[in-house]
């Protein structure tokens, strides 16, 4: 079949978005596609010449469950928390509220929960994730005013002689904060005043036993996260 | 035609496309914060087309998977984001209900849906959904009914034959006249 002729171009393009087009034909359309980002185009409007129909089909929260799936599937957090606490989430779906960190913040705020249960969600400040997503430690309001403690999710195990430090980056080199905690459920407390601000960044390196000798990492980052509020 | 959707809402926090785009590049934050701008609107189509809600979640964990495998061919110049999305889904949907031996007895009758489909009387749903839906009303009624059962609820060529009582190639002429005239309806 030539796929040069407008016409058919357009037809097959608005098949493809409506949905009749039989699953092989469909197959070889979007290899079509994907080599020709006219045809894709072409499709794109169709896509969004139709989807008004979509407007009137009411939304519906999907159970959390879900997300995980996605999470797992795709390479991400693969946390397990108990059931009353997943339903918590389920009903709250306060991880919305969360912004870009929101699953990520969820997943790990699970597991700090599932480890130290506690009558009402804290403030989430920062989740420090590693590079596939896993939630290392979760930063904290509290337990003082003025405070911030990072809780140990799930840092990796380390051998013997090394510790996590974290560092604290806002626009200038990165400035030693602490040693973090490596057992999970373990947590370390620090004034919030030493933080950079919201949007700027924490990160954690593997150093030496005792943190870094020279003041500056030494080691690989192993986990970081952007400050997501400032502490009340 | 790349606004009027979530994504361009007042409320809405972010907008999808650059969230698309740096899914494309293994940004999990942004997929995490896609997932939560999208997921309710996107489970509610999966919901219309699969009717039961174990199904649906199926085909919305499929459509994430598959949206984070192929992200990184979005491009915004192909159209809009959530456009994208929702083409995934719903081929994620068909694709479901075309492997399955048959399909639950309820889908048989879908039609009765239809007009609550194409006249809501919220004002959200605003004037893309007018103006695409007078062009529906300017087709013949079977023609009209069986572009709404394909889009809304995923019903094969020869579903519609079916549903419709004609033979499959009045079907697919019907399909491929009225696509045309909606074009040059909504291009006028």
């Amino acid at each position: 079949m030539r796929y040069d002729s407008p016409q058919l171009r357009d037809r097959l393009a608005a098949e493809y978005v409506l949905g009749t087009l039989p699953s092989r034909a469909r197959r070889r359309f979007e290899r079509l596609m994907a080599a020709d980002p006219a045809l894709a185009r072409i499709a794109g409007d169709w896509a969004d010449r139709l989807s008004p129909l979509d407007l009137a089909t009411p939304t519906e929260e999907p159970p959390f469950h879900v997300w995980r799936a996605i999470e797992r599937r795709t390479g991400g957090v693969p946390a397990a928390s108990p059931s009353a606490l997943r339903r918590w989430l389920d009903s709250l779906v306060f991880w919305r509220g969360l912004g870009l960190a929101g699953s990520l913040a969820t997943a790990a705020l699970a597991l700090y929960l599932a480890l130290v249960p506690r009558p009402i969600a804290p403030a989430v400040v920062a989740v420090l994730a590693g590079h596939g997503g896993e939630a290392g430690w979760v930063a904290i309001a509290g337990p003082k005013s003025g405070e911030v403690s990072f809780s140990a999710v799930a840092p990796e195990a380390l051998a013997k002689p090394h510790d996590f430090e974290l560092w604290g980056i806002a626009g200038g080199p990165p400035r030693p904060l602490c040693l973090l905690p490596q057992r999970p459920g373990g947590a370390v407390a620090l004034p919030a005043a030493r933080l950079p601000g919201p949007g700027y960044v924490l990160a954690v390196s593997l150093e030496p036993r005792g943190g870094s000798p020279t003041g500056s990492p030494t080691g690989p980052v192993l986990y970081q996260g952007k400050i997501l509020i400032r502490a009340p | 035609m790349k606004s009027g959707y979530p994504g361009s809402r007042p409320d809405a926090p972010e907008p999808l496309e650059p969230l698309l785009r740096r899914t494309g590049r293994r940004d999990r934050a942004a997929f995490a914060a896609l997932y939560a701008q999208t997921a309710a609107k996107l489970f509610g189509i999966a919901l219309r087309i699969m009717r039961q809600r174990e199904l649906a979640e199926e085909v919305l964990q499929e459509s994430f998977v598959t949206v984070w495998e192929r992200a990184a061919d979005y491009d915004p110049a192909r159209g809009s984001a959530i456009g994208w999305l929702t083409v995934i889904v719903r081929h994620c949907a068909i694709d479901q209900l075309r492997r399955r031996a048959a399909r639950p007895e309820s889908r048989s009758a879908p039609e009765e849906a239809l007009s609550a489909l194409v006249s809501p009387d919220s004002a959200e749903t605003g004037a893309e959904l007018r103006a695409l839906q007078r062009c529906l009303d300017e087709l013949d009624e079977a023609p009209h009914r069986a572009v709404l059962l394909a889009y809304c609820y995923g019903l094969t060529r020869d579903e519609l034959a079916v549903q419709l009582a004609v033979p499959i190639g009045t079907v697919k002429s019907w399909l491929r006249r009225s696509l045309e005239r909606l074009k040059r309806c909504l291009e006028a």
